[in-house]
């Protein structure tokens, strides 16, 4: 069965790991404490004083410092090789440019085609409604295409201050920083429209700050870059944008 | 001159006069309390204006600036006055107590501090008006912060200046305490016997006196960012940002060991005496505080597991980071185990105890993945994290401070507080918190992000916001029916004996509350004294 976003399956393998465990740990401490809460209450004549006896016990000291601390080194050596995988982008990846800044997203795909989405805010006299405030209007928010079943390859930078790029469904973030490349990939196999949001606080409009990815099957994709669909982003939204698009594009060169 | 340590009266029948230039630890004591519940309350109302406005999607009463705003407040203010600065209340009062001192080894530093504190706390009311408002985020990362005005930082002078008062009365305590604790015990009072409250404390203030002047370091660098230039974060001239995030982190992860190490310690001091038995591996839990101390301080690069660091440095903290889940864990066993054939008496201090306990089992267990770049990368600065972190300080340290204060209410006014009201107010933090902070813990793992102001309207996600919502003003109520407790038993209470909990330890053994010397004669402990025992 084909997963339905890379490298999300790998975070779902440790994540259903982690769970288990943290059950499995948070009964184990639980239930004998809430036994223990209502077996030893006080009882006036019968159970005025605590055991003062009871005051430690090497060996079982010992059990709960050796058993936590294999619980950890496993879990930190398995996180350690899946976090080596996820780091790999695959060879054929597809390499995207985004550059954030506040308070939105620009795109650069290889042959130089740009798409822009940036924040929709609220001025003293308009609130956006609630639908509108994350919508695509083609004005200040276009579609970002993204090919279905395609490694995608972004690198990262930032115009002004630190933004941090998160795609939903494929559970990766990665920070944006000024004067620094970063990298991040990911691969979204099912066509839809996707999540990308800022995870990093960047100011007023930082809750705004997001991009709908629109994922479409590879041959669709690829008359999109070449400008052949009707909803090709390249000439709408050019008033809004155009100055933060020169001056983006000014950054990633 | 004066002696520092000059007292006539019981601090409850001072006169302003005195309260100002006092130098009682009591008195000074009470006056951090005070200040930190004050602040603790503000930033309690911010955070209530804040969920009303994400109760719904879209702009509801707030502008953005103005939640930011609240965001910065309500992460600065209940950090930096509560998490921290509520434990130089309890310190202030007890250290000198529990060791069988008259005061603290450098009083007048010790009244320095607190109106640095004081200080600090002017700052903070003054960015309530109009145009002083700090928008930093209580991290201040720069560029953001460097860039003053509503759509960034606001004010950053500000910011950097609260950092730097807070700052100073940290060091002003960590020297004055840890001197205390070495040159003032009673003989008899070694390593080995000392309450456990007080090595939780002194661990953190060691913390404290290595790790602030990294952080008044970089907030300096920003503060000569902003406003005369300089470049070290700025790289359009070759600074870099993440210095600051590097220096920010190297204090304040411990800092996080800071707030919670002396609520450990309460804890202890509470169980043990409910349970009317010692501690359970009194010496694995000394050895568990000072190990957290120490590793605490190679596992920072944790919060920068996504901002572009060497893949090599994630996984070296990642295996730190997750090594302290180890002496976390024995504390926790440690307190289970002094349950067992126990004779638990479930008065308000226990319940608040037992509660903490319980619910930094989640916050501990949430923060274990973490550690791990590999869970971490999916839930990096998302809601998940705001729920790790909320029921590590919101209810581990939040409840052990309640705990405490309803524990050592007797010591310091002489008088009981109702129970009843006292355990109403504990089951209602405890629901409402969960309410709060469980769905917080949920939506993270959707992908919520933390630090919105607005979000898309998911159906699931305004479920689960509007449950917060509903949790917090729950929460709200108890905290204030707590409050009213405590204060009600102060003023009306029956008058409390000197050892209402039958507690071995120095405190509980003059009357309540204390005379102004503490102790007329110096008190002798018996052979094999420990703080953690019963007694008639
Ligand atoms: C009345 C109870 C509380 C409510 C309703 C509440 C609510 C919130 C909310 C809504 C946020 C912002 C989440 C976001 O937008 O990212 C937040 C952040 C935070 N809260 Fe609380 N909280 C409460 C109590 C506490 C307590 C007791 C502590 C600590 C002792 C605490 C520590 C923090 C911190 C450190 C942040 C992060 C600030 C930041 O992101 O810069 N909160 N809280
Ligand atoms: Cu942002
Ligand atoms: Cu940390």
């Amino acid at each position: 069965m084909e997963v339905l976003a890379r490298p999300y399956d790998l975070w779902e393998g440790i994540y259903k790991i982690w769970l288990i465990i943290t059950i499995i740990i948070y009964a184990v401490v639980a239930i004998p404490a809430l036994y223990f809460m209502i077996r030893y209450r006080y009882k006036p004549g019968d159970r005025e004083v605590g055991d003062q006896e009871h005051e430690g016990h090497w060996g079982l000291e010992a059990l709960w410092t050796i058993i936590p601390l294999i619980i950890v080194l496993y879990l930190a050596t398995h996180g350690f090789a899946v976090f080596t995988q996820m780091r790999k982008p695959p060879e054929n990846a597809l390499e995207l440019k985004v550059t954030a800044f506040s308070w939105g997203w620009m795109f650069q795909y290889p042959n130089g085609k740009v798409v822009v989405a940036s924040a929709i805010r609220d001025t003293e006299d308009k609130k956006c409604r609630p639908e509108e405030c994350y919508g695509v209007d083609g004005v200040f928010q276009q579609y970002v295409y993204i090919p279905a079943g395609v490694p995608i390859k972004v690198l990262l930078t930032s115009q002004d201050v630190i933004h941090s790029f998160y795609v939903q469904p494929a559970g990766v973030t990665q920070d944006a920083v000024p004067g620094r490349t970063t990298y991040t990939w990911f691969q979204i196999n099912k066509p839809g429209e996707y999540w990308v949001f800022c995870r990093e606080y960047c100011g007023q409009w930082h809750s705004r700050m997001f991009a709908k990815l629109k994922v479409v099957p590879k041959e669709e994709f690829e008359r999109w870059l070449r400008g052949e669909l009707a909803d090709s982003g390249h000439e709408s939204g050019k008033g809004a944008v155009a100055n933060i698009n020169a001056e983006a594009q000014e950054v990633v060169r | 001159m004066r002696e520092a340590v000059h007292v006539e009266k019981p601090w409850f029948s001072a006169s302003i006069w005195e309260w100002i230039f006092t130098t009682d630890h009591k008195k000074i004591g009470i006056m951090y309390g005070v200040t930190s519940t004050l602040f603790f309350i503000l930033a309690g109302l911010m955070a209530l204006g804040m969920r009303l406005e994400l109760f719904s999607p879209g702009a509801q009463y707030l502008k953005p600036e103005t939640y930011n705003y609240f965001l910065t407040v309500h992460g600065t203010v209940i950090l930096l006055w509560w998490a921290i600065g509520v434990w130089a209340s309890f310190a202030n009062f007890l250290i000198p107590l529990m060791i069988g001192a008259r005061d603290v080894a450098f009083p007048r530093l010790n009244a320095l501090g607190y109106w640095m504190f004081f200080a600090a706390s002017v700052i903070a009311l003054i960015t309530l008006f109009p145009g002083n408002q700090i928008m930093t985020m209580w991290t201040g990362y720069p560029p953001l912060a460097a860039k003053e005005g509503v759509g960034f930082a606001g004010t950053t002078a500000l910011f950097v200046f609260i950092w730097h008062l807070t700052g100073f009365a940290s060091i002003a305590g960590a020297v004055n305490f840890i001197t205390t604790v070495i040159r003032m015990r009673q003989p008899g009072i070694g390593f080995f016997n000392l309450n456990l409250f007080i090595h939780g404390v002194i661990a953190a203030n060691v913390i404290q006196l290595l790790g602030v002047p990294s952080v008044a370091g970089a907030v300096t660098m920003l503060f000569l960012d902003t406003y005369l230039n300089t470049s070290f974060f700025d790289p359009t001239k070759g600074g870099d940002p993440l210095l600051y995030q590097n220096l920010f982190w190297f204090y304040s992860h411990p800092a996080v060991y800071v707030m919670v190490l002396p609520a450990f310690g309460i804890i202890s001091e509470i169980v043990s005496a409910f349970a009317r038995k010692p501690i359970f591996g009194y010496k694995s839990m000394v050895l568990a505080i000072w190990a957290i101390a120490v590793v605490g301080f190679t596992v920072w690069t944790h919060h920068m597991f996504v901002s572009g660091i060497p893949d090599w440095v994630k996984i070296l903290m990642s295996y730190t980071t997750l090594l302290i889940a180890v002496p976390t864990g024995i504390k926790i066993f440690n307190w289970v185990a002094t349950l067992y054939r126990a004779a638990i008496v479930y008065r308000t201090p226990m319940l608040y105890a037992l509660g903490a306990i319980l619910m930094f089992l989640i916050g501990g267990l949430t923060g274990i993945p973490l550690g791990l770049p590999a869970f971490d990368i999916a839930v990096h600065d998302s809601y998940f994290v705001v729920g790790h972190f909320h029921y590590v300080l919101g209810m581990a340290v939040t409840l052990s401070a309640f705990g405490g204060f309803f524990y050592w209410w007797p010591k310091v006014t002489g008088r009981m507080y109702s129970e009843t009201l006292g355990k109403t107010s504990f089951w209602l933090v405890l629901i409402g918190s969960n309410l709060l902070y469980f769905p917080q813990l949920i939506i993270g793992l959707m992908g919520m992000p933390r630090r919105y102001y607005d979000y898309p309207a998911i159906p699931e996600w305004v479920t689960l916001h509007q449950i917060q919502t509903y949790g917090a003003f729950i929460l709200a109520f108890g905290l204030f029916i707590a409050i009213v407790a405590l204060i009600k038993g102060a003023l009306t209470g029956e008058k409390a004996g000197p050892n209402p909990w039958n507690s071995n330890s120095l405190e509980w053994r003059i009357p309540s509350p204390p005379p102004p010397h503490n102790f007329d004669r110096p008190p002798k402990v018996e052979e094999n004294y420990c703080p953690h025992k019963y007694r008639k």
